[in-house]
């Protein structure tokens, strides 16, 4: 399964991102977008899965220091 | 399988081609390798490709005028697909996209090379055109969620 996740930034001054991931990603789970690193803190399905494509929204916030993935 | 194909098939755009239908899109894409904070287009530059992301990261932003600061719109990561709407409607980049890690590698289709592919099979056509219909909604989708977060 290819997961295209949507990454939107709590408070919204951040942009996100969308990334296509073999993993599912997972609350607590640290995303590097652009020069910043950021934790998911929820994850739910977008739209329903095509495919061999799942589609999801995942908030995250911006995190100190060096990331534990990607 | 080769490596290519098999990222090929965790891109969106191709879900729903067979492995020969994409063999015929790789062979009409080209390789482009841009380092960080480089610019792969600018706003209003004539725009004749669209881009599929291999590695790394790429950010879009956009300037409303001339006298306004550009402003990131989102960044989009490995699978993602950008410069499809100059492709599409033939008008100028609609933002400026920078590659935004150390070693950002894409592959480029050009719009000739595109659309008559499409011409010869219809059906790499009509999926095509239709799973870009899917990510232009998706990406839709992010911006209504990132507003109304804000």
């Amino acid at each position: 399964m290819v997961y295209k996740v949507s990454y939107v930034v709590l408070g919204g001054a951040h942009p996100g991102a969308i990334i296509n991931q073999f993993d599912q990603p997972k609350v607590g789970e640290h995303i590097k977008i652009g020069k910043n690193t950021f934790e998911i803190v929820e994850v739910n399905e977008l739209m329903p899965a095509r495919g061999d494509f799942a589609f999801l929204h995942a908030t995250v916030k911006q995190v100190e220091g060096k990331s534990k993935k990607k | 399988m080769t490596s290519q194909l098999q990222l090929y098939k965790a891109v969106e755009m191709f879900n729903g081609l067979t492995n020969e239908q994409i063999e015929a899109l790789i062979a009409i894409s080209q390789q482009e390798v841009y380092q960080e904070d480089q610019i792969i287009f600018s706003q209003d530059d004539e725009g004749d490709k669209m881009y599929i992301i291999r590695i790394g990261q790429v950010e879009i932003s956009v300037q409303k005028n001339i006298h306004s600061p550009a402003e990131t719109k989102i960044f989009l990561g490995q699978g993602q697909i950008f410069g499809e709407i100059a492709l599409i409607d033939y008008g100028k980049r609609s933002a400026t996209v920078r590659a935004m890690t150390e070693e950002t590698v894409v592959d480029a289709i050009h719009r000739d090379s595109f659309n008559e592919l499409c011409q010869s099979s219809t059906a790499i056509g009509f999926v095509v055109m239709r799973n870009l219909a899917i990510d232009l909604s998706y990406k839709l989708r992010h911006q209504n969620l990132r507003n109304a977060d804000r």
